[in-house]
């Protein structure tokens, strides 16, 4: 490397690290002490840029969840569809960049025959309401065709087909029931089609054209699909999609019937996982790899039984609590299964599946960091990783940005020795070199604090035969083990903002920048904290929040990716 | 050296388990005209691209080879690959000019698309096609697959159509055999009814792109260049239903492969099965070329950044590179077993016979990786080798060694050019290059 490429790398590192800096220090607000009308009226008030017209594509998750509610939770999955891709925090955001590749058509072209043959064979008394006496009744055949594609088509589509839309399915239905001599096989052809239109893969939020307002407001039934799949992760049942088609989606009062009625419903709480899931990307836990030499109770139940104990834990205190959403960092109280029970050095609470388990006062074990599920994700297959874990804290709970280590330096760290024994040790050594730990020094000694559980979250008191030092500072407070890093991460003033912040994000479909938080944001923070840190409270207030319910017109759009886009073109 | 039997005996295994067609043989072979290398009708044996592509990079002072040109000995790290050097180049020296502004994504976009990675935050993408596709647009229209791509390890791949337009790699061996020998394929010679449900899926798909077009009215200009690819991907998917309502292609080498893979490889002793995985998946794409089904195939057999635990190693392999001291063992034993994978596919391209020649000869196969020196992320002293001759227009057991660190994307066009597609250059800004390497060419 020249040395003129290297002087602009380190100062484009100084410059970063100058914004993080303030971002960290400069993100002190005031904690709000004001009654919950007052919040409220401030999101009213409060400015925000619009989201982008989003077209979204199903995650694979969505998709099945999808087909599972309209045509049955037996239908049978294919598990290959079109990777999802993450962008920012999210799969969730990742669904508004990505598009339908040659192999991705090719596999929603198979699932949706597949489906479409399993659903007339498991559920063709349902579904087919009228069968012709005869194909060469092209009336009747018609008629009952239509009647299917009634049925079906706006639950599959969250919407009311138009009429050439109607005719073209029943004209499939009748061609290839001709063709193949067999009224149902054209009735899997009209569904096949049906599940493999953008219609039903994308859902479109792009507003109102005629209104010619900005920002735009949605239209009913995009407020449906919209709700629906971040609220519940999947397609709009019945009484939302009839009251879209009274609509009362538009209205205050209406939406907010809605919101309260799908929040007490149980697929809120399938919502709230996939929510969580996606933000810690606990998905990542079904590949987890482990050398099994050094970690024994390694085996394939570890990662889903590890992410299964986050996400009822989070579940409980949202929705069984309605507690105070920072206990997560604090609370003894968790969810275990025998698998999980060894891994803690507990007796398990249950013979079978997970049932409450409660950690004892005197270990540092308590808490979302106290949860294999991070520890271990968060870590090498051999080892700890503070760098991971620090980052973690940084970037999902306190949403402060770190930028991507420089390309080109040496980020090896020193082996173990007899003067560094221990990973604090040698992390030291290596933190001595300016340009590392410009950002590590952010990172590091919060992961640090977590050096009394291995790379599977087993506790340890001892590293390398050395006593575990697990002390540090989290932006100028002192902890000396995880019980007071928990806390100094559940008083941290960017915590409850930081979750609005993802919220907002994975609500919205909109990615925001780095930087001071949006008024709005800030506003529906304020009200999360006048709420005591109720989580459904925050979800509910961004829902119906004008940044919810409208885009920008979709022609004001362009980003770096659109125009290298035009470049190809 | 571990594995040679082996990979010997599999590919043995591979050839005979094939007896369907045999019949089909001596009738085929006739349509060739005397030389073998080119059909009697006097069309040219169709030129193949094929990309192999592992993460996380060599060790540069041990994969370079000492002397060059025709006059060189195998380095250390192509050691895998004796007996072989008269079957692949190497092309070392060459730099990957475009900015390496993060540890492995930027070399990862800059040697498969000569272009600078989109950064969004959190999120990259390419902005540019990647070499495969590029390529694929010129020579893979005609077949039934324009390209395939697969890899060992479950990732993203490097096979891009444009930003935040990927073409996943098939992971599983299975699938990738029921995709191109499943329903509806035929051997050359094979009877066959043809399903009348092709033609009725095909009208499916004319009313998926009605709905993509009618939506795409609604929606900005980003989206709608999204819908645009869904659109084109069904045109695709189309046009490979038609094609399975055609003859097959005429191909005297096409056989079915024997044996349908295993439907799972699971771990042994925690560490994936890379190796049995990768020769399952290159015995099928060596079959779906010589059958002509595609003349485009991407090997992503492991990713950049990839922590794989591989067998025999103590850590993962990204965290090696990093932290294992000295001169790296493990790192070395990895890199080893990628060079006997890539050694396997020459080997399985090379045993199938095209007139007198053989499949790897018509093939132009670039080999390579995201960094060159992990530890450092180096993007200098690129990893790069060319095995087969691209039917006859690259040298082969060459040593093109750069003296001067030359753009790697130099590479690009000297293999397009080879494979007769008449481009100005590959890349883009820093990365961007018009010049062949002329010493490569013959």
């Amino acid at each position: 490397m020249s040395s003129q490429t290297t002087a602009r790398k380190l100062a484009n590192l100084t410059a970063m690290l100058c914004l993080l800096g303030l971002g960290i220090t400069g993100c002190r607000e005031s904690a709000p002490t004001q009654d919950a009308p007052d919040t409220k009226a401030a999101i009213e008030a409060a400015a925000h840029d619009p989201a982008p017209a989003n077209l979204m594509r199903l995650t694979q998750a969505q998709y099945s969840n999808s087909v599972h509610d309209i045509l049955g939770d037996d239908i049978v999955v294919p598990a290959k569809l079109e990777p999802d891709i993450r962008a920012g925090d999210f799969i969730a955001l990742g669904a508004g960049k990505t598009t339908i590749s040659a192999r991705g058509a090719e596999l929603y072209e198979q699932a949706a025959h597949d489906i479409a043959e399993q659903t007339l064979e498991k559920h063709g008394d349902t579904f087919v309401t009228c069968t012709p006496d005869a194909l060469s009744n092209t009336t009747d055949v018609e008629e009952c065709a239509g009647e299917f594609v009634d049925l079906l088509g706006p639950k599959l589509w969250r919407r009311p087909l138009a009429s050439p839309e109607r005719e073209r399915l029943i004209a499939i239905a009748r061609t290839s029931a001709t063709t193949l001599g067999d009224f149902d096989q054209g009735l899997v052809f009209a569904l096949a089609t049906m599940l493999q239109s953008p219609n039903f893969l994308f859902r479109a939020e792009v507003g109102l054209e005629e209104s010619g307002e900005q920002p735009r407001a949605l239209d009913n039934w995009e407020v449906a699909s919209k709700l629906s799949y971040v609220l519940w992760n999947t397609t709009p049942d019945e009484a939302l999609l009839e009251a879209a088609g009274r609509g009362e989606l538009t209205d205050d009062e209406g939406l907010a019937a809605q919101i309260d009625r799908m929040l007490e419903d149980e697929r809120a709480r399938h919502g709230l996982r996939a929510f969580f899931s996606d933000l810690y990307q606990l998905e990542r836990l079904d590949g987890l790899t482990k050398a099994p030499e050094l970690f024994e109770h390694i085996s394939e139940e570890v990662g889903p039984s590890a992410r299964e104990e986050t996400l009822r834990t989070i579940e409980h205190l949202v929705f069984d609590l309605r507690g105070d959403w920072r206990d997560i960092m604090t609370t003894r109280e968790t969810f275990i299964n025998r698998k999980m029970a060894s891994i803690y050095n507990m007796r398990s609470p249950a013979r079978e599946g997970f049932a409450m388990a409660t950690h004892p006062s005197d270990t540092p074990r308590q808490g979302l960091l106290g949860m294999t599920s991070i520890l271990a994700l968060y870590a090498h297959p051999v080892s700890t990783s503070p760098t991971l874990r620090g980052m973690f804290v940084r970037t999902k709970l306190l949403c402060q940005p770190i930028p991507a280590p420089p390309a080109g330096v040496d980020t090896s760290i020193p082996e173990p020795s007899g003067k560094a024994p221990t990973l604090r040790a040698r992390i030291a050594e290596h933190l001595e070199e300016p340009t590392c730990a410009g950002c590590h020094n952010l990172m590091d000694p919060i992961g640090l604090g977590l050096e009394h559980f291995d790379g599977l979250g087993r506790f340890r008191s001892r590293d390398n035969g050395v006593e575990i030092d697990a002390s540090g500072k989290l932006d100028g407070v002192e902890f000396s083990d995880l019980s007071s890093l928990a806390v100094a991460i559940r008083d941290h003033d960017r915590f409850g903002v930081c979750l609005t912040r993802k919220y907002y994000q994975y609500a919205t479909g909109q990615e925001l920048a780095e930087g001071p938080e949006p008024d709005l944001v800030v506003a529906i923070s304020d009200h999360f904290a006048a709420s005591d840190f109720d989580v459904l409270e925050m979800m509910r207030a961004t829902l119906l929040s004008r940044g919810f319910r409208t885009v920008a017109s979709p022609a004001t759009q362009h980003s770096q990716s659109e125009e290298a886009k035009e470049e190809v073109e | 050296m571990r594995g040679k039997i082996h990979r010997r005996a599999l590919l043995r295994g591979m050839l005979a388990g094939a007896g369907a067609v045999t019949v089909g043989l001596p009738l085929l072979d006739a349509f060739l005209d005397g030389s073998g290398k080119a059909m009697a009708n006097g069309e040219r044996l169709p030129p193949r691209f094929g990309l192999f592509f592992f993460g996380n990079g060599v060790h540069p002072e041990r994969w370079i080879p000492t002397g060059d040109g025709m006059d060189w000995t195998l380095s250390e790290q192509l050691e895998p690959l004796r007996g072989l050097e008269s079957e692949f180049s190497v092309i070392s020296g060459m730099e990957v000019k475009t900015p390496n502004d993060i540890p492995h994504g930027s070399g990862e976009a800059g040697i498969l698309s000569g272009a600078a990675l989109i950064i969004e935050g959190e999120h990259n993408t390419f902005r540019a096609p990647s070499i495969d596709q590029i390529i694929a647009n010129e020579i893979g229209t005609t077949t039934r697959f324009k390209s395939i791509e697969f890899g060992a390890q479950a990732g993203g791949g490097g096979s891009y159509n444009g930003p935040d337009n990927r073409n996943p790699p098939e992971t599983s061996p299975f699938a990738l055999y029921e995709r191109v020998f499943g329903a509806g394929f035929r051997a050359p010679g094979e009877e066959g009814e043809i399903d009348p449900k092709i033609a009725l899926r095909r009208s499916v798909l004319d009313a998926v792109m009605e709905d993509s077009k009618k939506l795409q009215a609604r929606v900005g200009a980003n989206d709608k260049r999204r819908l645009e690819q869904h659109f084109t991907s069904i045109r695709e998917l189309e046009l490979r239903l038609s094609r399975l309502e055609e003859d097959p292609p005429s191909r005297a080498a096409c056989m079915r492969p024997g044996d349908t893979p295993m439907m799972a490889y699971p771990d042994v002793d925690g560490r994936p099965q890379i190796t049995a995985k990768n020769r399952a998946m290159c015995d099928i794409m060596a079959m779906a070329l010589a059958c002509d089904q595609t003349r485009v195939f991407s090997n992503f057999i492991t990713a950049p950044v990839n922590n794989l635990l591989f067998q025999g190693a103590m850590a993962g392999h990204h965290q090696l590179t990093h932290d294992e001291p000295g001169d790296q063992p493990q790192v070395h034993a990895i890199v080893l077993q990628l060079m006997e994978e890539v050694a396997y596919m020459i080997e399985t391209l090379r045993a199938v016979p095209e007139g007198d020649a053989t499949l790897l000869d018509n093939c132009g196969v670039l080999i390579t990786t995201d960094v060159s020196y992990g530890r450092t992320h180096s993007l200098d002293e690129f990893p790069i080798l060319i095995a087969g001759s691209a039917g006859g227009k690259l040298k082969k057991g060459y040593h093109y060694r750069s003296q001067n660190k030359e753009n790697a994307s130099k590479v690009h066009v000297t293999l397009m050019r080879a494979l007769g597609i008449n481009v100005e250059g590959f890349g883009v800004d820093e990365g961007f290059a018009s010049d062949s390497i002329g010493a490569l060419e013959v």
